[in-house]
């Protein structure tokens, strides 16, 4: 008879996921007694079992979601690639599309409206508006869709589900490069021409706190979305209202005399990040530190929020 | 070959090592019952939900392929689901040395990208490094036998190619439970001794595979043991082919409308292969 030393030695994947599955809690104590003995008599030990389908503890799951980075990566690129591939003119819609947006808000609220008067340059204003707010916007709305559209991959492989959430604001980042390039060359060329000063140096880390923000949304929205499907529905309202709220396209501090109405709108954290990114590009100043006090604490806040309330779910992604 | 790896999944008997193990699983569903269950004959003709599972306690060890036969509605993709995690159970414990991977009959995985793509996000998902990851895409591509549709877009796809695909990505991580819902069925003859090849690897290597199938021939050729369910209880658990036999002149008896003749068969078939764990 084979001894045990002759069982083949666990390799590559199979060694990585018994390490990772030996992290959950013992799940031999959840059979009854009777059926432990039963089955320790016919098989030997039982220590090596868990529940299936168990969360891994946070620790284990932070190590998990770090050694996804492939994947994360992976999956963003190849979605950011495929976004506009039934167009004809494929990726150039990257571009495309927030020039259209920009101009489109341009005309109907700068020539037509004629919501710029007294401003400086009413034209930066909306495009950083515009183009910024975005990637915020799309965390938001697919992120309220994510688990949905995920089912098959979720189904089909064992992984933190949070990696999808990162694959999707890293998808988003990707995708809104070009936009921020023609961002860039449309403030400096368009009259009255911005041109870059040492404040534009603050523009990566506020565009960073912007991803954790993102991020934070996207957990949330993640998780909600999944306990409420219709949710997705209602999205593009949301993001409606948000895109007012947040003087995307006019300073909409103007048309609001209630303070309590004003405090809740400049309290939101898009209106921040855009605020912020205008101080830097328009004015070429370094924004107010309460402004950066406000980010932080939202970024920081919602991305624990979010994570906590997403990862407490981990195991009901799956289900339908 | 094939045979030799059956027999050699066979000899890690020496200390075979339990990979999954059910106690007492319930499940009740909410459904739309055309015909009449027992519960229905009952007279509780409003109620929506019903059992899908009564209580199915089971343990399966390293080195075996399990066969699930029954007849549609039995609840054999029930209870792969809820052995999986992908079902909580509405009462019952399910424990496992490892995390199953359930190959079930669903959509693509992302529908946009390519087969080819897919397999490298697959693989990743999985938790395979990109070195691992490309060695493993030419064994995959060559398990699946896509050709040259493995560089389209996965929702082109007939539903056939895309469980081929899922299977040899999921083979390709190794994994110690694999579970598999009638994905196979609609393989052709040569993805299927390939399949059968790379589902006897398994179990070579200390693993375990579950397979649904309501053909009784498919469960006779390939597993090792079978589980007959029946109504969401296990009514018999023996040796692949013996199982398989009963089963097939069991569904047959109903085809014909030989009731009697079928319910003889359940009885006989409980008594020659009782299931092997008691049930409290």
């Amino acid at each position: 008879m084979a001894s045990p030393s002759q069982r083949p030695e666990p390799r590559g994947l199979r060694k990585k996921w018994r390490r990772a599955w030996s992290t959950r809690d013992a799940g031999a104590d959840l059979l009854s007694a009777s059926l432990r003995s039963e089955l320790q008599e016919q098989y030997g030990d039982l220590s090596h079992l868990r529940r299936v389908g168990s969360r891994p503890p946070l620790r284990e799951y932070f190590t998990e979601l770090f050694d996804r980075r492939h994947f994360i990566w992976a999956g963003a690129r190849g979605e950011a690639v495929t976004r506009y591939a039934n167009e004809r003119l494929g990726v150039a819609w990257y571009v495309l599309r927030p020039v259209l947006d920009a101009a489109f808000y341009w005309v109907i609220f700068g020539v037509v409206l004629q919501m710029g008067l007294g401003m400086d340059n009413f034209v930066a204003f909306i495009i950083i508006g515009v183009f910024m707010f975005q990637p915020t916007s799309r965390a938001i709305t697919s992120g309220s869709s994510l688990i949905r559209n995920s089912k098959s991959m979720i189904r089909a492989f064992a992984f933190p589900r949070a990696s999808l959430a990162v694959s999707l604001v890293l998808r988003d980042l990707l995708s809104s490069i070009p936009a921020m390039g023609v961002m860039f060359i449309a403030i400096v060329a368009i009259p009255p021409h911005e041109m870059p000063s040492a404040a534009w140096s603050f523009f990566p880390i506020i565009l960073l706190l912007q991803l954790m923000l993102n991020l934070g949304f996207a957990l949330l929205f993640g998780w909600l979305g999944s306990v409420m499907p219709d949710l997705s529905q209602a999205m593009s309202f949301a993001s409606r209202l948000l895109m007012y709220a947040s003087a995307v396209i006019f300073p909409i501090e103007r048309f609001i005399d209630h303070p309590v109405a004003l405090g809740i709108v400049q309290a939101n954290p898009l209106y921040v990040v855009l605020e912020m990114y205008r101080t830097v590009l328009i004015d070429g100043a370094a924004p107010a530190a309460g402004d950066w006090l406000e980010l932080i604490l939202w970024a920081a806040g919602l991305l624990l929020v979010g994570f906590t309330l997403f990862w407490r779910d981990e195991e009901r992604y799956g289900r339908e | 070959m094939a045979a030799s790896d059956t027999a050699a999944g066979w000899r890690l008997s020496g200390e075979p090592k339990l990979t999954i193990a059910a106690e007492n699983v319930r499940l009740r569903y909410t459904v739309q019952r055309t015909s009449g269950g027992r519960w229905w004959r009952r007279g509780q003709a409003t109620a929506v939900t019903g059992p899908v599972l009564r209580g199915v306690t089971l343990a399966a060890r390293e080195g075996e392929m399990v066969g699930l036969v029954g007849l549609n509605g039995s609840g054999k993709s029930s209870l792969l689901r809820v052995l999986a995690g992908l079902q909580p159970a509405t009462s019952g414990t399910v424990v496992a040395s490892a995390q199953p991977q359930l190959l079930g009959v669903s959509a693509a995985l992302v529908p946009e990208l390519s087969g080819a793509e897919n397999i490298w996000l697959g693989t990743l998902a999985m938790g395979m490094t990109p070195d691992d990851a490309y060695f493993a895409k030419e064994r995959v591509e060559q398990l699946a036998g896509l050709g040259a549709s493995i560089n389209q877009p996965m929702k082109t796809y007939s539903s056939g190619m895309a469980a081929r695909l899922r299977f040899a990505i999921s083979v390709a991580a190794d994994p110690e439970i694999l579970m598999i819902d009638e994905a196979l069925a609609t393989g052709d003859a040569s993805f299927h001794e390939r399949s059968k090849e790379a589902m006897h690897g398994l179990i070579a290597r200390a693993g375990t595979v579950f397979l649904v199938s309501h053909a009784a021939q498919t469960i006779e050729e390939m597993c090792t043991r079978a589980l007959w369910l029946d109504a969401g209880t296990l009514i018999a658990d023996g040796p692949a082919g013996e199982v398989a036999n009963m089963y097939r002149y069991y569904a047959h008896s109903i085809a014909i409308g030989k009731n009697e003749a079928a319910k003889r068969a359940l009885v006989s078939a409980t008594e020659a292969h009782p299931p092997r764990l008691s049930t409290n």
